[in-house]
């Protein structure tokens, strides 16, 4: 790889994917209001809200670690796109590796939750406490997927486990069980119903987001954003193959993240330790037997 | 004159030094510079790791016959220059203004510096065992010198603690000492090549019972499972840079220990020859299983520990787990992970340690939730604690995730999902543990009484911040450190890992921490564009200026939320551990004492009957053993 493929991807790859993570929002948006029945917001509206956070004339900081807390959160999934192997821009995944990746997708949670912890509000404390538990819930079956992957895949490199699928069959039709507990992994890891009680939207007041004003919460949105497409694309290259070509992998992205939009709002919310209690259990099982029929 | 026996007869001259000037301030400022000679002759001793040579002490001592010497191999030189830095960052905290406090509180500083330097000489006369009786009387000498500096602090909880620290330390010397005489008896001699003909020589069930002993007594020291109750309070309740000193390296001896005994003497083809239960299950299974119970268990005690000391200390315990899980599986990558996890793990664990020392030093306390708020008053505390909460918790980029990565990706590679699975559940508990530490120590809302804080001084700064250097650096680029880790691979019979200067060479997936690092440092430095020059410009605000629901917030009220930090875990987790180690652990006390008690009670009331049945016996002994030919 030289200077100039290095210094394109540094700067394109986190662009795309903000991009792209803008439209995943849209949709999600737009899927939620159709279930609904409304029309749901114009094309350019998450761009709009973005200006608009970011421009307020109010903006709180509680002190240097809220702003740093942000910065971590938005940076943390930044690096973790450019460990994601997409079409034409795989020379920095080359370095990484899904174990570092897995890694990396902590440390949003970890910016988050120290620049929270320095607003003093009781209320985002409980916020963060609740967020941390659920990690802890989700990353359970997410870690025994990728150790699923990696083993089945003979890497842990996604750059090599795209070339595997490529060549045999894709994830999904190998390792139908592991995809499904996988689904279970994302639903929490994305928030959505029954898994939301730590951004609990209903209730701003009493979630991490209580003292995020302005470009806070701007900073916030961005990493939705980046949240979205980093989980679609990460799934996608585990088990729909990822794509050789934009075309081909966007496809596959946008419909894994309509997924748990899609089935969000079938079910009721669940307390903090019955989160943990759902993902230890099915997923967990679901994955575990589908180990035992890989190893 | 060779360079161990400088270095011994430093350290010796070292003990006898501080232990005269004792009393005077002088030594205050002396003693650190006896550790920097210390590191000197270590660091002029490198090529012991660089090269995988051994060095041969020419002191040697006779006793009962056997001639005991010493020698330096690249293990026991890479342990060596754990202890001796961690040493040095201890005591150079402890030299300045702390020692003064210390004084103030009416603890007996001269003692603790004694301690200190008592710890590391014995710990060099250990790591320099160069048989199985200098490595038991190493072994005695570590014991009885941690127990010396866990007594020092003057309350009855410390009292109570060192004191179960020496019933454990005893039993497992006792089951070392059992362990030693069988090998004496098959082997012939106390020879490091004795535990091998040893091996050859005792049935299935002997090895078995000479492994199980040789391990029970190692492990009590490292504070496996279920041998994990008496470190955690025992190291929190040692004062101040002690603590930081035995969080760090203490119990690492009994890893060392393993890795000596264990996997060089025994063997890793007879470890994984030993098979149970149909050949289903063999010794290193067993072993890997206790260690990830080991990172497990004692990870979630530590989650609910509300006293910052306990807690670091509880996670010093399931953190030797990971080492001995990564040893256990006997390759290269892995036994590497294991072996660097035990520098990692004492440079964060020091620093930790001596963060909250310097809270406590500022503040009076280390109970969670006493504490809050603090960051604004000690931001470059607060910086040291940050980084070696990463390193603690295995995120990248610091020196904790290197370790912990090879350990994973061994476990990967070997095929062991639960074990996988074990060890992430061990990290992800860690990372709430330690998240629940920052949160209540340094963020949230500052106390009205610790309003006057200011950072800590120079003197305990700068060890502080030169140990989160070595979390950093040995992060950013592990190849630093590799080759003494390769060294001692091959030094012990394991296969020596492949390493670049950023990480690991492996086929199939490596890791090259200056890549990662970088970025996530450019993924930082993006997200501090994105943040701080697009949007408008944000007001500080006071910490009473925030959200309550339409009250008003005032000094008065304490509403940082610190209290039960996880409920929802603990609804759900908190009834799996009602204490059943506890229990046994009551258990096997009340057996003990009452046998003793059955004991005492036979040979004060029944002292004649006791003489007539034994004169009997033996009686009957001499009579069957001369006249059973006879009779038949």
């Amino acid at each position: 790889m030289n200077y100039s493929e290095l210094l394109a991807e540094l700067f394109l790859m986190p662009l795309v994917a903000f991009v792209v993570g803008l439209l995943m929002v849209l949709m999600m948006r737009k899927i939620s209001a159709r279930l609904q029945r409304r029309i749901g917001p114009p094309f350019f509206q998450p761009i709009y809200d973005i200006i608009k956070l970011y421009g307020k004339d109010t903006q709180i900081s509680h002190g240097l670690i809220h702003d740093i807390g942000i910065v971590m959160a938005v940076g943390g999934y930044i690096g973790a796109e450019l460990l994601l192997p997409v079409p034409g821009m795989d020379g920095i995944a080359d370095k990484g590796g899904i174990i570092t990746l897995s890694y990396f997708l902590m440390i949003p949670s970890l910016g988050m939750a120290l620049g929270v912890g320095q607003c003093a509000n009781p209320n985002g404390s409980i916020g963060i406490s609740r967020a941390l538990t659920a990690m802890l819930a989700y990353d359970i079956p997410f870690i025994l997927i990728v150790f699923g992957a990696a083993w089945h895949y003979e890497s842990t490199s996604l750059v090599g486990m795209l070339e595997y699928q490529q060549t045999h069959q894709w994830g999904i039709v190998e390792m139908p069980l592991l995809a499904i507990a996988g689904l279970f992994a994302l639903q929490g890891m994305l928030g959505k119903q029954p898994f939301e009680i730590y951004i609990a939207p209903a209730e701003i007041a009493t979630g991490p987001m209580v003292e995020m004003s302005g470009k806070y919460m701007g900073g916030l949105f961005v990493m939705q954003s980046f949240q979205l497409y980093t989980a679609g694309v990460l799934y996608a290259s585990l088990f729909l193959g990822g794509g050789t070509t934009w075309l081909e992998l966007l496809p596959k992205a946008f419909f894994v993240v309509a997924i748990p939009m899609s089935i969000a709002f079938m079910f009721p919310r669940y307390k903090t330790e019955d989160v943990v209690r759902l993902m230890w259990k099915w997923p967990v099982m679901l994955a575990l037997i589908s180990l035992a029929f890989i190893l | 004159m060779n360079l161990l026996d400088k270095l011994l007869i430093v350290s010796g001259l070292a003990f006898i030094a501080i232990t005269a000037l004792r009393n005077y301030r002088i030594n205050d400022k002396l003693s650190p510079l006896w550790y920097l000679a210390l590191t000197a002759i270590l660091v002029l001793m490198s090529g012991v790791a660089y090269e995988n040579t051994t060095i041969v002490s020419g002191l040697h001592y006779q006793i009962l016959g056997f001639k005991l010497n010493w020698q330096f191999d690249s293990l026991s030189w890479f342990f060596a220059i754990i202890t001796v830095v961690a040493a040095l960052a201890s005591s150079i905290f402890m030299s300045g203004d702390w020692a003064r406090y210390y004084r103030e509180k009416g603890g007996n500083y001269g003692m603790l510096q004694v301690a200190l330097i008592a710890n590391v000489l014995s710990m060099f006369l250990l790591l320099a065992s160069s048989d199985l009786l200098t490595l038991f009387i190493g072994w005695e000498f570590v014991s009885w010198a941690s127990f010396f500096m866990m007594i020092l602090r003057p309350t009855s909880e410390a009292k109570k603690a060192a004191v179960k620290y020496a019933i454990y330390a005893m039993t497992g010397a006792m089951a070392l000492l059992a362990a030693m005489v069988v090998i004496y008896t098959a082997g012939g001699s106390f020879e490091f090549k004795a535990v091998s003909i040893a091996f050859q020589g005792v049935s299935f069930l002997g090895q078995v019972i000479l492994v199980v002993l040789l391990f029970a007594g190692f492990a009590i020291k490292m504070g496996l499972l279920p041998f994990h109750l008496w470190q955690a309070i025992a190291y929190a309740e040692t004062p101040g840079p002690g603590a930081a000193f035995l969080g760090a390296i203490s119990s690492r001896m009994g890893l060392f220990a393993i890795v000596l005994v264990i996997i060089k003497l025994v063997g890793l083809s007879n470890l994984a020859e030993m098979k149970f239960g149909a050949n289903s299950i063999n010794m290193q299974n067993i072993i890997a299983w206790i260690a990830a119970l080991t990172t497990i268990i004692p990870t979630y005690i530590a989650l609910q520990q509300h006293d910052a000391k306990r807690l670091l200390a509880w996670h010093g315990v399931g953190q030797g787990g990971y080492m001995l899980l990564g040893i256990m599986m006997f390759d290269s990558i892995g036994s590497a992970g294991g072996l660097m996890h035990v520098l990692n793990h004492a440079s964060y664990q020091a620093a930790l340690f001596l963060t909250v020392v310097a809270v406590v030093y500022r503040t009076g306390t280390s109970d969670l939730n006493r504490l809050g708020g603090l960051v604004t008053q000690m931001p470059l505390s607060f910086l040291v604690m940050l980084i070696g909460i990463i390193g603690l918790a295995g995120l990248p980029p610091m020196n904790g995730f290197v370790s912990k990565w090879m350990v994973y990706r061994s476990l990967l590679v070997n095929g062991q999902p639960l074990l996988f699975v074990a060890a992430v559940l061990g990290t992800l508990g860690t990372i709430l543990s330690v998240y629940k530490l920052i949160h209540n120590t340094f963020l949230g809302q500052l106390r009205m009484e610790h309003r006057e804080v200011r950072e800590a001084p120079w003197s305990m700064m700068a060890p502080m911040l030169g140990l989160s250097v070595i979390v950093f650096i040995t992060g950013f680029m592990p190849g630093l450190i590799m080759p003494w880790i390769a060294s001692v691979q091959e030094s012990v019979g394991l296969p020596a890992v492949e390493y670049t200067l950023g990480g690991i060479a492996f086929a199939k997936g490596g890791l090259d921490m200056i890549w990662v690092s970088g970025i996530l440092f450019y993924g930082f430095g993006v997200g501090a564009v994105i943040f701080y020059l697009l949007g408008g410009k944000s007001k500080r605000v006071h910490q009473f200026d925030n959200y309550a629901g339409g009250h008003f917030l005032s000094s008065d009220v304490r509403y940082h939320y610190s209290n039960n930090f996880y409920p929802g875990l603990m609804h759900l987790i908190g009834t799996w551990y009602r204490g059943s180690f506890k229990w046994f652990e009551g258990v096997l006390v009340s057996i003990v004492s009452f046998i003793s008690a059955l004991f005492e009670n036979m040979y004060r009331s029944r002292q004649p009957v006791i003489l007539l049945v034994a004169v009997v016996l033996a009686g009957l002994y001499v009579v069957y053993k001369n006249y059973a030919g006879v009779v038949s």
